[in-house]
């Protein structure tokens, strides 16, 4: 049921990134209404799986990679669909949903069973570190995608390729405040996330820091988003650069899901000793 | 010796700004060079039509002369100190019908980078007029340029073309508005003042722009202005200082060489900390650097680019445009078939045939009532009845091959014609109604 339920969100998504891309062709307004109502609808069906997953687990479904990824696809629709609420930004769903789908699809590829939760994990630890660490990405992949947007629109005005196309997409100012903002709420939802991971650390394995990929990689995101951030509130740095380097940063974020779960799998891999 | 209509010029559609900025005549320009243009053997009579989207030579020139658009090249080339090949290439060259046909689009704004923005037909006006001052149009041009305003105005009450028409200014305060999300905090700079930058900053004034600097060579335009949209008048050599305040920066002050350079922004942009700048060239020179269009966070258009996105959304217009085009069509064909019969030489043909044919049916019927029907009557009769027409017509037809020479009063010709009653054209063209 669960995987059926899951692979219904993966067709809606796939669905509603057409409905979406559509409308930024096209002038008139019903695929934007169906996109959105599609990745909505995408996105109940997989949190139901995903709390399907987590009851027969007796527990947060994180464990497996295709847990991991199923809940960051989510939470990637999750947070754009609490932002498209206050703004209006059909296009930046257009790069969303076919994210979401990539992800989705990407959790297939590492499907597992339900996997009996490691004693040392069984810690009120879990949920928090998890939250805010699968949220702080999240949010950087929301940034990511605004970022993505940002850089198609300023290059079309670069080239001044102003057609109907243009009045589809959010204006730059609008796109640089998100990103920006996302940026400071990312950031410090990954500094909790990692704080969370070194106190828990303590706590189960007796040291705040194991130097493994995935904390490697986090603190190289840490470095870089501080950096980040102080250029843009001293130096005034925004628009492409801005842009560029949160491109840059969620390469990181992939590569450090890369390493960490595909080639050097270590605790935050699912393997746990 | 027969009159032609001739145009030689370059506009929007065949060469880009970088030419016409050149090529541009300013107005305190015109009337010397309208009188050089007229001392060219075989131009009679010349206008010269230059805004921002073209440079036009509207001439009356002899019907035989040769090689007179090579000469016409060669004066822009003198008068504007370009090199021929820098421009030759993008001139087009009308005679004769075509020739009407193009002015008539042109006054219609057919030929406009927007098609039915109104400000052309004024332009063309202004222009018509300083060529009537400099006293370089005659009865010609007169007569082509006023039919030209004419058609124009019917076009624009018989078609929704100019309602259906998007300015250019409006585009640009889209294209803002794309860059900017509310401008409810920004500040719009205007350097120099047009037509157009005022009506782009009306524009942003309703959108909610926050503030509008004003700065313009005489600072009193700069105050008036001001007033005018509740902004700052500041003095024009001290724009560089307050361009760090400005969003939307609007130029369209006449200067030989660019008042904003890339040097000048990167300045500016670290003094604001990187916030974006959209700079809206709208003179002819330009007044931006082009190249700063390449800075991070500075998107700059010139008034070509704005064109083409004008050129975005023209369904409607263009159905107009099919019409007005049929509209210009049938008067072109009025027009010329008037102009064509107010030749001399075929009216002088003409007055002769008749009076030559009355003179021979009265001849022949008052030879029909004498009874001595000697040829020495006849020739007598003959010869009396040629004397009396000749004599008769030799004033009138000296008058008429006089004004050829000097090449006035095309008037005297169509009057000639309805005093002998010959054929006109169905409605000869009327001056425009005063307006």
């Amino acid at each position: 049921m669960e995987p059926l339920l899951l692979k219904v969100a993966l067709v809606a998504y796939l669905l509603a990134a057409g409905a979406l891309g559509r409308y930024l062709l096209v002038l008139h307004p019903a695929p934007r209404v169906l996109g959105l109502s599609l990745l909505l609808a995408a996105f109940l069906g997989h949190g139901g799986a995903i709390v399907m997953r987590s009851i027969a687990a007796g527990h947060v479904a994180v464990i497996t990679d295709y847990e991991a990824l199923s809940l960051f696809a989510w939470l990637i629709v999750g947070v754009y669909l609490a932002v498209e609420l206050r703004y209006r930004l059909p296009a930046v769903g257009a790069v969303v949903a076919p994210l979401a789908f990539a992800v989705t699809l990407g959790a297939f590829a590492f499907y597992s069973g339900v996997r009996e939760l490691p004693p040392n994990l069984r810690s009120a630890w879990l949920p928090v570190h998890v939250a805010l660490a699968f949220l702080g990405n999240a949010v950087l992949a929301l940034a990511f995608c605004v970022s993505l947007v940002y850089l198609f629109h300023e290059r079309q005005l670069k080239e001044k390729r102003v057609g109907r196309r243009m009045r589809r997409l959010p204006s730059l100012e609008t796109l640089d405040q998100l990103n920006y903002r996302a940026l400071a709420c990312g950031f410090p939802l990954l500094t909790l996330g990692i704080v969370t991971g070194a106190l828990w650390g303590k706590y189960s394995w007796g040291h705040f820091w194991s130097w493994e990929e995935r904390e490697v990689f986090s603190l190289i995101l840490w470095f870089l988003y501080a950096g980040l951030l102080q250029a843009r509130i001293v130096a005034g740095w925004r628009g492409r650069r801005l842009a560029t380097v949160t491109i840059i940063g969620f390469a990181v974020v992939l590569a450090s899901f890369v390493f960490g779960h595909v080639l050097f799998p270590g605790k935050h891999g699912g393997t746990f000793d | 010796m027969g009159r032609d209509i001739l145009i030689v010029g370059l506009s929007h559609r065949t060469a880009p700004v970088a030419v016409r900025e050149r090529l541009g005549f300013s107005p305190a320009d015109l009337p010397a060079a309208l009188a050089r243009l007229t001392q060219l053997e075989g131009v009679h009579e010349a206008a010269i039509v230059s805004t921002c989207n073209r440079v036009e030579v509207v001439a009356c020139v002899d019907e035989e002369a040769r090689g007179l658009d090579t000469k016409i090249t060669e004066f822009l080339g003198a008068e504007r100190n370009i090199a021929r090949d820098e421009f030759a290439s993008h001139l087009y060259v009308h005679c004769g019908r075509k020739g009407v046909r193009h002015l008539f689009r042109v006054a219609a704004s057919l030929d406009s980078m927007v098609v039915g923005e109104p400000q052309i037909l004024g332009q063309v006006k202004e222009h018509y007029e300083e060529a009537a001052l400099a006293g370089t149009s005659g009865s010609v041009l007169h007569r082509v340029f006023h039919r030209a305003f004419a058609v124009a105005k019917r076009v624009r009450t018989e078609t929704a073309i100019a309602g259906k028409a998007v300015s250019i200014a409006s585009v640009a305060v889209d294209l803002a508005r794309t860059i900017f999300e509310s401008f409810a905090d920004k500040t719009a700079m205007l350097i120099g003042a047009g037509t157009m930058s005022e009506i782009a900053a009306r524009h942003l004034k309703t959108h909610g722009i926050a503030s509008i600097v004003v700065a313009t060579r005489t600072f009193e335009r700069a105050v008036a202005l001001a007033r005018e949209f509740d902004g700052i008048p500041v003095p024009f050599d001290r724009v560089a200082e307050y361009l760090k305040l400005a969003d939307v920066v609007i130029g369209s002050a006449s200067a030989s060489e660019y008042l904003v350079t890339p040097a000048l922004v990167q300045e500016v942009l670290r003094a604001r900390k990187q916030r974006p700048m959209f700079f809206i060239d709208l003179a002819v020179p330009r007044n931006f650097d082009p190249a700063i269009n390449a800075l991070d966070n500075v998107y700059l258009y010139d008034i070509d680019d704005l064109g083409v996105a004008v050129a975005g959304n023209v369904e409607e217009r263009e159905r107009e445009a099919v019409r007005a085009e049929a509209i210009v069509e049938e008067e072109v064909e009025r027009y010329w078939r008037w102009f064509a019969s107010l030749e001399v030489v075929p009216t002088i043909v003409a007055i002769r045939t008749k009076v030559e044919a009355i003179r021979q049916h009265e001849l022949e019927k008052a030879l029909a009532t004498l009874k001595d029907q000697a040829p020495r009557h006849r020739e007598l009769l003959d010869a009396l009845t040629s004397s009396i027409v000749n004599k008769i017509l030799h004033a009138p037809i000296s008058s008429l091959k006089r004004q050829d020479e000097h090449g006035e009063e095309l008037d005297l010709i169509a009057s000639a014609r309805r005093l002998f009653d010959l054929e006109l054209p169905p409605s000869p063209p009327d001056d425009e109604e005063s307006s």
